[in-house]
């Protein structure tokens, strides 16, 4: 994801890969999760009328996920740019 | 994560039954904490009225399928980020 863990050097070592792996997973499932409870407190109504998700709320639900991957990407090049231009964390 | 020899995989698929395990037990005590706090709210009885009770069965199912939905779209937007990325 995010085009991590394609810069393969072949000098690491196997317990580097392994971690680099498990950063990658939890990065995964950690998105995934919150995605989950705040697309559910943005979009699913609590009055829990029915079992059923509402057509509204999947609707609601599908631009939830969109806008959330496109939030993603726009922070990073956001980050980066600021990475960049050296007035983030002391950089120069 | 296409580079991992066998045996790393494997030590891999370890870690991950692992996770597995902590994020059930994260979904089950969250959704708890979900429908009590949505349904529950009538502090008169030691039981949970039936109003309540229904509230909780929907609460629970109407989760597991907002996640289920959720899970896949989440795997649609990833895919085609890797697409753009692979451009």
């Amino acid at each position: 994801m995010f085009g991590l863990g394609g810069t393969s050097q072949p000098s690491i070592s196997s317990a580097q890969k392994l971690s680099a792996a498990e950063a990658e997973l939890d990065m995964v499932t950690g998105m995934f999760n919150s995605l989950v409870s705040q697309c559910h407190s943005k979009c699913i109504n609590k009055s829990y009328n029915e079992s059923d998700i509402t057509k509204a709320e999947s609707l609601c639900l599908d631009r939830c996920v969109a806008k959330y991957f496109e939030t993603n990407v726009q922070v990073g090049e956001n980050m980066q740019k600021l990475g960049q231009s050296g007035q983030f964390m002391g950089r120069r | 994560m296409d580079q991992l020899n066998v045996k790393e995989q494997q030590e891999f698929q370890q870690i991950v039954e692992q996770k597995q395990m902590k994020d059930f037990m994260n979904l089950y005590s969250n959704l708890v904490s979900r429908c009590f706090d949505d349904c529950v709210n009538d502090f008169t009885s030691n039981n949970l009225t039936s109003k309540e009770s229904a509230c909780i069965a929907k609460c629970s199912e109407k989760f597991l399928k907002h996640s289920e939905r959720v899970g896949q779209r989440f795997q649609e937007q990833n895919a085609l980020l890797m697409q753009q990325g692979q451009r």
